[in-house]
């Protein structure tokens, strides 16, 4: 055990050189996980959650490369390890679930030979006794015949039987921390709800911390401890599940909870944040969200605010937080 | 997605055609362009009597050109001289007959494209023909024109086209019509592995909802054929024809390289046959024929893959 | 299914296809005319009593459809008649067909243990001068006439440099082996003939390897796979070198068929002793006998080619036994 927090991530900029420009992805990410917490990342699609994932993890698939920044995992610094250390954390303590089960696994291999090669890649142990770990593997992510599933090819399996290979794959060699890219998007809505219980059984059983990624907040609500709000590769805010849905403190937060649809709201129409979703090559001046803010001033123009700590563990990116008295459309 | 598909025009004020995106990736691509550059050349080479670099005609000026047939002195006056190497009186030197080697690469030219030109308009239009009668009908037709295809591509043709000139060149070595019966066969068998690709896309175009709103609405076969279905697999068809051009010429050098081309035609594999046993003397009347094969071929594909990742519809914004 | 089982299948289904294929060649070879005229035509010793003569005894005065079941139970048998001028079919071809067999498989073999390590290499550093210029020389390749290579190498390596023979397949005299080896001298003769066989094949390969890959390490299992921490290597061989290989594997297939085609070609410039230069001396003579046996035998060596790529295809890729 490590005194917490388990993950602290600070000042990420993780940049993609490409022929059309510079992608600033993630320009200034600050999040921290604490053991056994599920902090969730919410934001809508390029807003940089699965970057930031991807830098934890030093996977950022060329032509990105982290720019700048401090990743540190159990007092480690990650950006100063050497590729061959990064190895010995992947898949053995930090564990990636990435976002479509369908082109996870590699379709042409059995899922018992790729559930074995990662355990003895990481444990050393004979080929046998990975076989049988594996097996035990499939059977607690809730897979029945796991002595059949084993031997069988990706294709022929259904997607959330897929997802919780994905998932069995993950938790083989015991990590500390799982970064879970919207594990459920993929799936049917039924099928959504039984891997997200899952995951939080498994979570909880093996006290093993999880950053989850997602854009439904109604997951966030579900199944999160605490949750990090990104836009357009920053953050805005961060807080406990409860203080971010009941007393957001960022515009964004607050335009997100009233755009989720709800039975109660039927009569009124779905509100819709104006705008579109910033150009990352060129992002706007000074704060990121200030073309679609309702609340911009000038200095949100000018300045790009800093990402504050206001206390009890919750962080502001706003120049306006003081100020603002905003409501949440969520509030129970 | 599918609705993108659905217009080629643009409207006013409202995007761009697919064809000039694909023109301004194609632009994009600088080895395609290159490719296109050749063609280019090539093409004005052949039309205009080897224009760049024709300065005169029928005289005995630098890339001058000899009619066909003419050796010097008996036309043209001049000297007669064999196996000269390049000199300014013949830019790429002579052969062993005496022919301007330059000359007839200009010749050589126009029966490439010829050859390219004819044998892949002839070739596509039947693969044009099964491939969407196949790919649409399906069914028993489907099966019956993809086994024959793949009869006919297992054939090693190259084998039979000797063969059929073989018989032709000694029962009437005098016919004129001798390089469009190398076209005719070469066309008749490269339709193959053209049709089998024509047939994939149209597989993968009538999945889309348009098709089948058509069909529901009433629309015959044939309306559904030509104005929805042709259209959409023209991509392909235009990048099939580039490289079976470069294909078709490059089977005719070889035909003609083993001593079996078309009476009375002059294309570079010719040369480079008569030339290939003087190689040691005369090592440009191979060379340059050569050359200029590689660089025509080179242009086609180059053109025909740079096509392909423009028109590629996986890649349409 | 298993693998063995999609064999059969494609195996029973080559057997109509080569039907057709010898129906083919042999209403082609008819439709040329009488055989016999066609082969005496020019010779003006030979009357026309003679010539009926002739027909009857090659059975040339039978209804065509004999000719043609004729023709195919003695395929079957292996007999495959006489030449009109160098005897025995059987045993001219059985001579040839291995100085052909041994060009093209050595070639195709060395062709691919080159092409694919080259095509990763371009693949991994993508973007780089390496791979840039990999890339272009590769497409300057694919448009460079294979006989025109043949020859220039002929000239180069052989008249000019003295490095390798021009031509042949073995050296007239067992004096000129060099260190007096047979087997030294066969290597000898077969390395300038395989190294343009590969070359011609290289090009296309390195390419089709290099974009295979490319697309193959753009998907998410591939990220995956790092993401538990496997080796580089693991994840290129292991993984993403087995799915790109799929592509790859038809194409050769496909190839080695026209590659196969092309013997003529390649044997005659080398004045190799194979049965594709057999095949130009024979269609020159228009030896009907001889020209039949080798294109039936090419086409099957295709076919055999063909469900070898199958097999291969099918061992490499689980979801394709399925169909």
């Amino acid at each position: 055990m490590y005194s917490d927090p388990i993950l602290r991530v600070e000042g990420l900029r993780t940049h993609f050189y490409t022929f059309a420009g510079v992608v600033k992805a993630v320009d200034g990410v600050g999040l921290y996980v604490n053991s056994g917490e599920t902090l969730g990342l919410v934001g809508e699609s390029g807003s940089g959650k699965t970057v930031t994932a991807q830098s934890i993890m030093r996977i950022v698939p060329t032509p990105g490369k982290i720019v700048e920044g401090t990743i540190e995992f159990k007092g480690k610094d990650l950006l100063g390890l050497t590729e061959a250390e990064m190895r010995q954390i992947r898949g053995k303590e930090i564990a990636y679930v990435p976002q479509d089960p369908t082109t996870t696994l590699d379709p042409v291999y059995t899922v018992g030979d790729q559930l074995t090669e990662v355990i003895m890649k990481h444990q050393h142990v004979s080929k046998r006794y990975a076989l049988n770990k594996a097996t035990e593997l499939l059977r607690s992510v809730e897979i029945a015949d796991p002595q059949i599933r084993i031997n069988q090819y990706p294709h022929e399996l259904s997607g959330g039987t897929k997802q919780r290979v994905a998932i069995a794959r993950a938790l083989s060699c015991e990590p500390s921390l799982i970064l879970a890219d919207e594990p459920t998007t993929a799936l049917d809505v039924t099928i959504q709800a039984q891997i997200l219980d899952l995951l939080k059984a498994l979570k909880e059983k093996f006290n093993i911390a999880m950053v989850l990624i997602t854009h439904d907040m109604g997951i966030v609500a579900d199944t999160c401890d605490r949750v990090t709000v990104f836009y357009a590769g920053q953050v805005c805010e961060t807080g406990t599940a409860e203080q971010v849905f009941e007393k957001p403190k960022h515009p964004y937060t607050e335009a997100l909870l009233s755009s989720v649809p709800s039975l109660a709201l039927r009569k009124q129409k779905l509100s819709v944040i104006p705008g579109n979703v910033p150009n990352l090559i060129q992002p706007p001046s000074g704060c990121r969200f200030h073309p679609r803010c309702s609340y911009a001033k000038q200095i949100c123009v000018d300045k790009d605010p800093e990402l504050e700590s206001i206390g009890d563990g919750r962080f502001v990116h706003c120049h306006r937080w003081k100020e603002l008295e905003l409501k949440s459309a969520v509030a129970s | 997605m599918t609705t993108a598909l659905a217009s080629k025009k643009s409207e006013p004020g409202r995007g761009v055609s697919q064809w000039a995106l694909a023109w301004r990736r194609l632009k994009k691509n600088k080895v395609a362009i290159a490719g296109l550059g050749v063609v280019g050349l090539f093409a004005l080479f052949a039309a205009f009597d080897g224009w760049p670099f024709v300065l005169t005609r029928n005289d005995h000026g630098l890339f001058a050109i000899y009619p066909p047939e003419c050796i010097p002195p008996a036309c043209a006056g001049g000297t007669l001289s064999t196996n000269a190497p390049p000199s300014l009186s013949h830019p790429f030197g002579t052969d062993s007959y005496g022919y301007d080697v330059y000359s007839e690469i200009v010749y050589g030219t126009r029966a490439a494209f010829v050859i390219g030109l004819g044998a892949t308009g002839f070739a596509l239009a039947i693969a044009v023909f099964i491939g969407l009668a196949a790919g649409y009908f399906g069914g028993w037709l489907d099966n019956l024109l993809m086994r024959l295809t793949e009869v006919f591509l297992v054939i090693p043709f190259f084998l039979l086209l000797l063969v059929f000139l073989q018989i032709i060149i000694k029962f009437s070595p005098s016919a004129t019509g001798g390089l469009w019966l190398v076209v005719f066969i070469i066309g008749a068998f490269s339709w193959p592995g053209a049709a089998r690709i024509i047939r994939g896309e149209v597989l993968r175009v009538r999945e889309f909802e348009y098709i089948a709103a058509s069909r529901q609405i009433g629309a015959s076969a044939s309306r559904i054929l030509f104005r929805h279905l042709f259209p959409n697999v023209l991509h392909i068809i235009i990048v099939l024809a580039t490289l079976q051009i470069a294909a078709s010429v490059l089977t005719e050098a070889a035909v003609s390289f083993l001593g079996f081309g078309a009476p009375n035609s002059y294309t570079w594999g010719q040369l480079m046959n008569i030339a290939a046993s003087y190689i040691n003397q005369a090592w440009w009347a191979i060379t340059f024929p050569a050359v200029f094969l590689t660089l025509f071929v080179m242009g086609f594909n180059l053109l025909g893959n740079g096509l392909r990742d423009a028109l590629d519809p996986r890649l349409r914004e | 299914m298993s693998v063995l089982k999609y064999v059969l299948r494609r195996s029973l289904y080559l057997i109509p296809v080569f039907f057709g294929i010898t129906l083919l060649v042999f209403t082609i070879e008819r439709l040329a005319g009488d055989p016999v005229q066609l082969y005496t035509a020019l010779n003006p010793h030979i009357n026309e009593a003679q010539r009926q003569a002739l027909r009857q005894y090659l059975g040339l005065d039978q209804p065509i459809q004999n000719q043609y079941f004729t023709w195919l139970s003695e395929l079957f048998t292996l007999n495959l008649g006489y030449s009109y001028s160098s005897g025995l079919v059987s045993t001219l071809i059985a001579e040839k067909v291995w100085a052909t067999l041994e060009l093209q498989l050595i070639g195709l073999a060395l062709s691919l243990l080159i092409a694919i390590p080259i095509g990763i290499l371009s693949a991994r550093k993508r973007y780089s001068l390496l791979d840039v210029t990999i890339t272009n020389s590769s497409l300057i390749g694919t448009s460079i006439p294979v006989f025109f290579l043949g020859v220039a190498f002929i000239l180069i390596f052989g008249y000019y440099l003295h490095w390798f023979p021009s031509g042949g397949f073995q050296s007239t005299l067992p004096s000129q082996y060099p260190y007096g080896s047979l087997v030294l001298d066969l290597l000898w003769h077969l390395t300038l003939p395989s190294a343009v066989y590969a070359l011609a094949l290289l090009a296309p390969v390195v390419l089709l390897v290099r974009s295979s890959m490319l697309e193959v390490l753009r998907q998410d299992f591939i990220l995956a796979a790092r993401a538990s921490g496997l080796s580089e290597r693991t994840v290129i061989y292991k993984h993403a070198l087995r799915n790109a290989l799929i592509p790859i594997v038809t194409y050769v297939g496909l190839y080695f068929g026209g590659l196969l085609a092309g013997a003529p070609v390649t044997e005659t410039v080398f004045n190799w002793p194979g049965i594709g230069a057999q095949f130009v001396v024979s269609t020159t003579q228009l030896d009907f006998p001889v020209i039949q046996a080798i294109v039936v035998l090419i086409t099957l060596m295709t076919l055999i080619a063909n469900l070898i790529t199958d097999v291969t295809y099918a061992y490499i890729d689980p979801r394709i036994r399925l169909e």
